[in-house]
């Protein structure tokens, strides 16, 4: 049954999906560091993402320019998610409200709704795949669709440039001085207020970038979001609410894990090792793996 | 001199508590004043309402014959009226260099990157916090934190009042003489104003010509604070009826 080769291939295999899982993760924590709330339309905008992406290479571009639909999908989920804030989650900031934790939750899982029904309003209720060009790759000894391995590499490409951001650039020194402490970045006369939709378009445009990466292999449809959501959140309760590394290391995590569980186990359980690696990080660490003790939101 | 910060009428209500009750004052350009008080009396108020913290229910905020009232706290910071928080407020996952360019970059980026960078080490020197310039600003104790706060406001590019929250509570004496001396410094080469809120007698006796006192929500004097500290009203606010 076990075999070292197996094992590799699993191994690649799950890292190389659970990169995709971390851009989803990384989304939700970023927007929870920043606007300091959690965002439940994820995953509708991953569904946003998917549908650009197809609507594009069907309608426009052609398999060939699949990499162009790409980056029109992820800067036209940027674009809706940096328009949406400034309407629908900065009310929540600007008015001293109680209960924001709350309000957050209802506008959110309110726009979850709008948006999926948007999608079976002007697609239907099909499912969609976007032609790929790519031919079979060979990583290492492992045989792999170009999709998967065109996903993974632009995965990490983002993942970099985010670095960069984050690192290089006086965008994301403002950002990161907004996420630990939102009235002192005020006082230095920080534009938080800008930053909050900035951070939003970012954190969702990776959202919608997981979803045209993954589009021609898990296909689109109204609730294809779903699932990553789900993966997402778990995630974040394994690497810890807040946490960059966190939102890294559980999502390469969380890939292997459900790979070997699949290869080793039984494969129809695959959903449900993620769940069981929730539970046991919670046992031993309820602030997850790289997440501070006692943080309030 | 001139008048850069006037306030007029300044009112805050929380519910039926009338926290500041049509605060007037005056800070002249170049100034250094001190603003005491009882606990109570509405001194933080008065610095959260004209730092646009919170919002005044009445009055005027003038800033240079700019009227500031109602303004979001990261414009009246770009304006030139910063503030610091009796808490030292810093980005503790940030390093001291980051801590101080935030300001530096949010107000006007037209400057160029080399003055703020000049402008940092400068008041790394001044500060003593040199050598823990690339450090991450959590492992500060809390009265390095308060001199990182304070020089974070000078770093601001065309900055003009400082308001200082009670920045010499709870820190060593070292850290407070290294602080006065960045105070009265960047007050004698850059022209700096500043409105410091404090209970030390002694520090506000040495450096503020002038002080204010505020009682329950209003100003009760303002002159020098020897003149002032043996008016009746201030002893009494000060100490209660029963000593006298």
């Amino acid at each position: 049954m076990f075999s070292t080769e197996l094992f590799t291939q699993t191994l690649i295999s799950g890292l190389m999906i659970g990169v995709l899982y971390a851009l989803m993760a990384l989304g939700i924590t970023f927007i929870y560091s920043i606007v300091r709330m959690i965002n439940w339309a994820m995953g509708e905008f991953y569904m946003l993402g998917s549908y650009i992406q197809y609507v594009a290479v069907a309608y426009a571009l052609g398999p060939k320019l699949w990499w162009l639909a790409v980056i029109i999908s992820t800067a036209g989920t940027f674009l809706i998610g940096y328009l949406i804030e400034p309407i629908l989650i900065k009310p929540m900031h600007a008015r001293a409200m109680e209960r924001r934790d709350d309000y957050a939750t209802v506008v959110t899982i309110a726009l979850l709704l709008m948006l999926r029904s948007l999608a079976v309003a002007i697609g239907g209720p099909y499912q969609f795949r976007p032609e790929t060009n790519l031919p079979i790759m060979w990583v290492g000894p492992l045989p792999m669709e170009g999709a998967r391995v065109a996903a993974c590499l632009c995965a990490l490409l983002a993942l970099a440039l985010f670095y960069v951001l984050m690192s290089k650039t006086w965008m994301g020194l403002a950002l990161r001085a907004t996420a630990q402490n939102r009235v002192a970045a005020q006082t230095s006369g920080v534009d938080v207020f800008r930053l909050d939709a900035v951070a939003f378009g970012i954190g969702v445009a990776l959202a919608g970038l997981a979803g045209a990466l993954l589009a021609p292999l898990f296909l689109v449809y109204p609730t294809n979001g779903v699932v990553t959501t789900v993966k997402g959140f778990e995630i974040i309760v394994i690497g810890g609410i807040g946490s960059i590394p966190g939102a890294l290391i559980g999502g390469l995590l969380l890939g292997v894990v459900e790979s070997l569980g699949a290869a080793f186990i039984s494969s129809p359980y695959q959903n449900a090792y993620g769940f069981a690696l929730v539970l046991l990080v919670l046992m031993v660490r309820p602030y997850g793996l790289f997440g501070e003790r006692g943080r309030e939101a | 001199m001139a008048d850069l910060l006037v306030t007029e009428g300044l009112t805050k209500r929380y519910g039926g508590l009338l926290a500041n009750d049509g605060v007037a004052m005056r800070l002249a350009a170049g100034e250094i004043r001190g603003l005491i008080g009882p606990n109570g009396a509405g001194k933080t108020t008065f610095v959260n309402v004209v730092t646009g913290i919170e919002h005044p229910d009445a009055g005027e905020i003038r800033l240079a014959d700019v009227t500031i009232t109602g303004l979001g706290t990261h414009l009246i910071a770009a304006r030139g009226l910063v503030r610091s928080f009796q808490v030292a407020r810093v980005f503790g996952n940030l390093t001291v260099r980051e801590n101080l360019m935030v300001p530096y970059f949010a107000s006007d980026r037209t400057h160029g990157t080399a003055d703020g960078v000049a402008r940092a080490i400068e008041l790394l020197k001044l500060s003593t916090l040199e050598p823990l310039a690339e450090d991450l600003a959590k492992s500060l104790s809390g009265g390095q934190r308060m001199l990182l706060q304070a020089c974070a406001g000078f770093m601001i590019p065309g900055v003009q009042v400082h308001v200082l929250d009670e920045p010499f509570a709870g820190i060593n004496p070292v850290v407070k003489d290294t602080l006065i001396d960045l105070i009265l410094h960047e007050n004698r080469t850059h022209g700096a104003t500043f409105l410091i809120v404090s209970h030390e007698m002694e520090i506000i006796r040495r450096i503020c010509p002038r002080v204010t006192v505020m009682i329950a929500g209003r100003v009760a004097a303002e002159g020098p604070l020897d003149e002032i500290a043996r008016r009746e009203d201030v002893i009494t606010a000060y100490l209660g009826r029963s000593f006298q």
